[in-house]
């Protein structure tokens, strides 16, 4: 255990040593020449590996990159958080945020290196990238690489299959026995990978597929097997008749957690307490919470090649109308097009209904315009549509001529206490739901440019009129018109129908007597509201994405004085516009 | 200097007998902490949290030996901030249990039975009867933008007539709602428009649109509500219920305990929520939606049962009906918590019949405030109205504008002098509650030998309490645990049978056989149980 990390970190020094010169490097389009901070992209990392290359990435970049820990895990791990923009630019903390995080479910574990690829993207991109550094300038992305730190570990070092564990590790007595996690998935051959068992017998419904005598197939209804399969590799522990019941491979789900119609377990499957029962996914929401200016969400999921909106509760598919549904779908079908293989869907109608998602509560319970991506598609494989359905082998081929057999454990003869003379083997656990190495780095990269897409689309305020007229009597009218140069609006529909955030400020600054403010619902026939309290700061509800709204005063004063116009959005950020004779 | 300091105790517990008014905070944790140290084999005081406004959470915990191991009743109080009499139940039936201790009935009880005991899960918000300013307050210290403009507290209640307590404004208007009550012109009622009847004034609560936004008193000192931030059809976004279920520290105490303690089997709390005076009914299309929204069948008759013992031993009438509001305690403790859950607000303004010697006659139109002051009036409550009286107001600088009505607080909190007798009357609601809880015991025991060292062995297991070991939801939870039946063996091999069944429950009186076919001789055991209906042992000799 430990000596695996000390190996590790020393393989991290020895890729920070360049191997060339950089006269001898020539630029790739699109990709760093000589990154300051090397990373090696075509492996995983485990929770040391990820804060070691955060650490480093915020080390060489201070003035785009900040680290901090957002919280800890139930088991002690720091939720580490990278904070990119141009921190020369503005105030980070206004900028319309995107927040990126990975890894929420435990076996999950690419959107961790495409997170923290996005971050080192970024941030090496930014010298000799006109448009990063002009979207660094406006926007500010969180990255959260892995928001479950704990599972990520218990994946990486302990044995599991591919598809365990999906829980967080707060022990949990599955079966309600009184006794916590006493049926295990037990590793018999020792291997680190929990794969699969399989027995002669007379009476089995299985056998050796032809096509690859690796893989097991059903015989048909009336044919004669000679093999049966007996589950993933473990035991009966506990003498309760069942194998493996009582283990941490399922037990809680952290996506089931959240503030959005929550519902408890006996009707979603895998909620724990009650929302943000989980420490990680608490500290998640208060990060939320302090970072109204977060507009745009993403979390990296696997598997299946998906880009997923919600909502992921019938209950709730009033609460996406027409206005947010044309952003969603812009955005969602530019991934169709930059993932190959990815399709955009929903997650109650695709899916299948599941409440209290973590991106439910991000759109429904903040008004955050969110996605999930199942990242990996067996599409990717041959480059055309292919399933893991044992009868389809383009999983077995994959690794017999693109992989050479590296993701398979042979079936080997082991002795069962409980089942006498069986057979053990399968794919390993990083086979079939995460990335083959080579395939990590170019679908981190499209990833990572579809969350930039979506940041982009993030609302641009710029006061774009400010016009002057005298009405006679000292008295003068002024007149301002905000624009919104980016498809999301500052408040999505469900934001504006609970008023989630507050409404966007629109503030004149000058010297004369403000005597009232107004909102301009049609400038050219004039028709107004008046807001009566405060009338120097209107308050709107909404800027429209691709919009503009505007708003005018009386003032008493000058016509030749300075007339300043700034406007104050929560997820829009702020913008400034002088107009003076 | 330990017997100065106990009677010192006895003193300070005489004062609180005899204790004139409802407790501020302060004296209720002088009470919970006299209990602690006057039973300390009975009792464990314990803080859960602090709320937001700096003050604990109480946990008191009645038992005796391993508590955690005994089925166990949760009573819950001060469920909302103006409930004053909620804390007061709370507090009061522990000691009344307590007093009792010294006897055999309530000795075997607590030998059987653990009662955990939250006193007041709304102290922040409780703290306003006490204050200078008085008015109804729900919300905990939690700062809260109630109208969600972007500014917190910008425009709560202000004491127009300048009496200290928060009542209502009348405003004579066209376009008012509201009449005067035919029987009593103190009264306003609505104006039925149906019947061609015209509303003659506004009637709002006491302030001023400070924040000149058209909303009165719409963002107050606010903070979230306990009863409206738990799971169960959360209000998200609505004032007091907070923006996620769950969201406060006193929520997620009460929770973080509630859920670890597998032994609770079912929850009593003292609300304005009430399903005790009358049942919640069983309704079958509610009770098969996708978000289960009513109660399954056979919890729905346990409601009856347990509905008729709490009318049999407190004779209360005419309660008033209730519907729960969503995120309250009452439908969390049963649709989430999936135990059985009770509440009652304890007491209610009785109907106060017609004073035929002042000539008074039934009131043609029922309301509650007017059934208040006749009552109040022959009770001889007095100083609980305040008599309208007309004021300027800025928000109608040409209207007549009069402030006045019925206090805060008298309709829901009986006057003090009231409470002993309901105190007690809901401590033998809770002991004969807990006489229902579920109990496992194995009978009917036998070993037939087989041939030598060959031996079946078959018994009985039973429910002896009046309720089931899990409601019928609970057997859906992963928070209850299963009814276990194991077979301990050390040298001998189990032929036959399982060694360990898991159960989702045993109805009342229920019973189930079990028999295993045993190789050996020598000791072996037969353990039974879970935590909701505690756990019987065997020991045999083969």
């Amino acid at each position: 255990m430990k000596h695996i990390s000390i190996l590790l970190s020393i393989l991290c020094c020895i890729s920070l040593l360049p191997a060339q010169t950089p006269e001898q490097m020539f630029k790739a389009a699109g990709s760093p020449v000589n990154p300051k901070v090397s990373v090696v992209w075509n492996r995983y990392y485990d929770h040391a590996g990820i804060a070691e290359i955060c650490k480093k990435i915020a080390a060489a970049h201070p003035d785009l990159a900040k680290l901090e820990s957002i919280g800890k895990s139930f088991q002690g791990r720091d939720l580490w958080c990278l904070t990119i923009t141009d921190f020369k630019k503005g105030d980070a903390k206004r900028k319309p945020g995107m927040y990126i995080d990975g890894n929420i479910h435990s076996n999950e574990i690419q959107g961790a290196e495409f997170a923290m690829y996005t971050a080192w993207y970024l941030t090496e991109s930014f010298a000799d990238t006109k448009f990063i550094q002009e979207l660094l300038a406006d926007k500010v992305f969180y990255i959260i690489p892995t928001i479950n730190p704990d599972g990520r570990d218990s994946y990486i070092h302990q044995p599991n299959s591919p598809n365990s564990p999906r829980s967080g590790l707060i022990p949990v007595d599955n079966d309600g026995d009184g006794l916590v996690n006493e049926d295990q998935y037990t590793d018999l051959d020792g291997d680190g990978n929990i794969t699969l068992m399989r027995r002669k017998s007379p009476n089995g419904r299985f056998k050796i597929d032809p096509k690859d005598p690796r893989n097991m197939i059903q015989v048909g209804p009336d044919e004669k097997g000679d093999y049966e399969l007996l589950g993933q590799e473990g035991m009966d522990k506990d003498g309760d008749g069942r194998v493996s019941e009582d283990g941490y491979a399922f037990e809680y789900d952290p996506n089931r957690d959240w503030g959005w119609g929550w519902q408890p377990n006996y009707i979603q499957n895998g909620a724990y307490k009650y929302p943000f029962s989980l420490p990680e996914n608490r500290a998640v929401m208060e990060f939320v919470m302090k970072h109204p200016n977060i507009a745009a969400a993403q979390s990296f999921h696997n598997a299946g090649g998906m880009i997923l909106r919600g909502p992921g509760g019938q209950e709730d598919v009033n609460t996406y109308n027409a206005a947010d549904l044309q952003v969603y779908d812009a955005i969602g079908k530019k991934g169709e097009e930059l993932l190959p293989g990815y399709k955009y869907l929903v997650v109650y109608k695709d899916l299948y209904s599941a409440y209290g998602g973590e991106l439910d509560w991000f759109y429904a319970g903040r008004g955050i315009y969110t996605y999930s991506n199942e990242l990996w598609t067996p599409y990717l494989m041959f480059m055309k549509d292919a399933t893991r359905d044992p009868f389809d082998n383009s999983t077995y081929s994959f690794d017999r001529y693109l992989l050479f057999q590296d993701a398979f454990v042979p079936w080997k003869e082991f002795n069962h206490p409980q089942f006498g003379k069986i057979e053990i083997g399968g794919f390993k656990k990083n086979y079939t739901r995460a990335h083959p190495g080579f395939l990590l780095e170019s679908d981190a990269h499209r990833n990572m440019a579809f969350s930039v897409y979506h940041c982009y689309s993030t609302p641009k305020l710029e006061v774009q009129e400010i016009s002057k007229k005298e009405l006679g009597d000292g008295l003068i009218e002024i007149t301002a018109v905000i624009a919104n140069e980016r498809m999301m609006p500052t408040h999505s529909s469900q934001d504006l129908k609970n008023k989630i955030e507050r409404p966007d400020y629109i503030t004149l600054a000058t010297s004369g007597k403000i005597i009232a403010g107004l909102q301009v619902e049609n400038r050219d026939l004039n028709i107004t509201k008046e807001q009566k309290n405060n009338p120097q700061t209107i308050e709107v509800p909404n800027i429209p994405g691709m919009g503009a709204v505007t708003v005018k005063w009386i003032v008493e004063g000058k016509a030749d004085a300075k007339y300043t116009v700034s406007v104050d959005s929560k997820k829009g950020g702020t913008a400034e516009g002088a107009g003076s004779r | 200097m330990r017997k100065i300091l106990s009677l010192l105790l006895g003193l300070l517990c005489c004062m609180a007998a005899i204790a004139q008014d409802y407790s501020p905070f302060t004296a209720q944790t002088e009470r919970l902490q006299s209990l602690a140290r006057m039973y300390p084999s009975l009792v464990t005081l314990k803080s859960l949290t602090k709320t937001q406004g700096g003050k604990d959470i109480w946990l008191l915990t009645i038992g005796t030996g391993n508590t955690a191991s005994k089925p166990a009743l949760a009573v819950v109080g001060g469920v909302e901030g103006n409930h004053l009499l909620g804390t007061e139940l709370a507090i009061g039936f522990a000691e009344n249990l307590l007093k009792g201790s010294g006897t055999d009935s309530i000795k075997n009880k607590l030998a059987k039975t653990t009662f955990y005991v939250f006193p007041n899960m709304s102290p922040d918000a409780m703290e306003q009867y006490f204050s200078k300013l008085k008015y109804e307050r729900m919300g905990n210290a939690t700062e809260t933008d109630d109208d969600r403009d972007g500014r917190s507290g910008e425009d709560g209640f202000d004491d127009l007539d300048g009496n200290g307590k928060i009542t209502l404004m009348r405003v004579e208007s066209p376009i008012g709602e509201y009449k005067l009550h035919p029987d009593d012109p103190r009264v306003l009622i609505k104006a039925d428009a149906t019947k061609g009847e015209k509303g003659k004034y506004l009637l709002l609560s006491e302030g001023i649109d400070n924040d000149k936004d058209g909303s009165l008193n719409e963002d107050g000192e606010g903070g979230i509500a306990f009863n409206r931030n738990l799971t169960y059809k959360h209000n998200t976004f609505a004032p007091g219920a907070g923006d996620f279920p769950a969201g406060e520290k006193e929520t997620r105490a009460l929770l973080d305990f509630l859920f670890d303690a597998f032994n609770v089997y079912a929850l009593v709390s003292f609300g304005s929520n009430n399903n005790l005076s009358a049942p919640v009914p069983y309704n079958p299309l509610l009770a098969r939606e996708r978000i289960l929204a009513g109660y399954l069948e056979p919890d729905a008759k346990v409601n009856t049962i347990v509905s008729e013992l709490y009318n049999k031993i407190t004779a209360g009438k005419d309660a008033p009906r209730t519907s729960a509001a969503g995120g309250d305690l009452l439908s969390w403790g049963y649709f989430h918590y999936t135990r059985y859950s009770f509440s009652t607000p304890g007491w209610w303004v009785p109907k106060a019949k017609p004073d035929t010697a002042k000539k008074e006659k039934a009131f043609t139109v029922e309301d509650p405030v007017a059934n208040y002051l006749r009552w109040a009036q022959q009770q001889g409550i007095t100083n609980t109205f305040t008599e309208w009286k007309t004021i300027q107001h800025p928000d109608y600088p040409n209207q007549k504008v009069e402030v006045g009505g019925v206090d805060p607080f008298v309709l829901i909190n009986p006057p003090y002098k009231m409470v002993v007798d309901i105190v007690k009357k809901h401590t033998d609601f809770l002991v004969k509650l807990s006489d229902l809880q579920p109990e496992i015991d194995l009978i009917n025991l036998k070993t037939e030998k087989l041939s030598n060292g060959f031996t079946r062995v078959s018994v009985d297991l039973i429910n002896k309490g009046g309720l089931s070991t899990h409601s019928k939801l609970g057997e859906r939870s992963y928070f209850l645990k299963k009814l276990k039946v194991a077979v301990k063996t050390e040298k001998q091999e189990l032929v036959g049978g399982r060694k360990i069944t898991l159960l989702n429950s045993l109805d009342a009186a229920a019973s189930q056989s079990f028999s295993w076919l045993i190789k050996g001789n020598g000791k072996i055991s037969i353990e039974a149980g879970c935590p909701t209906a505690g756990t019987k042992t065997i020991d045999i000799n083969l």
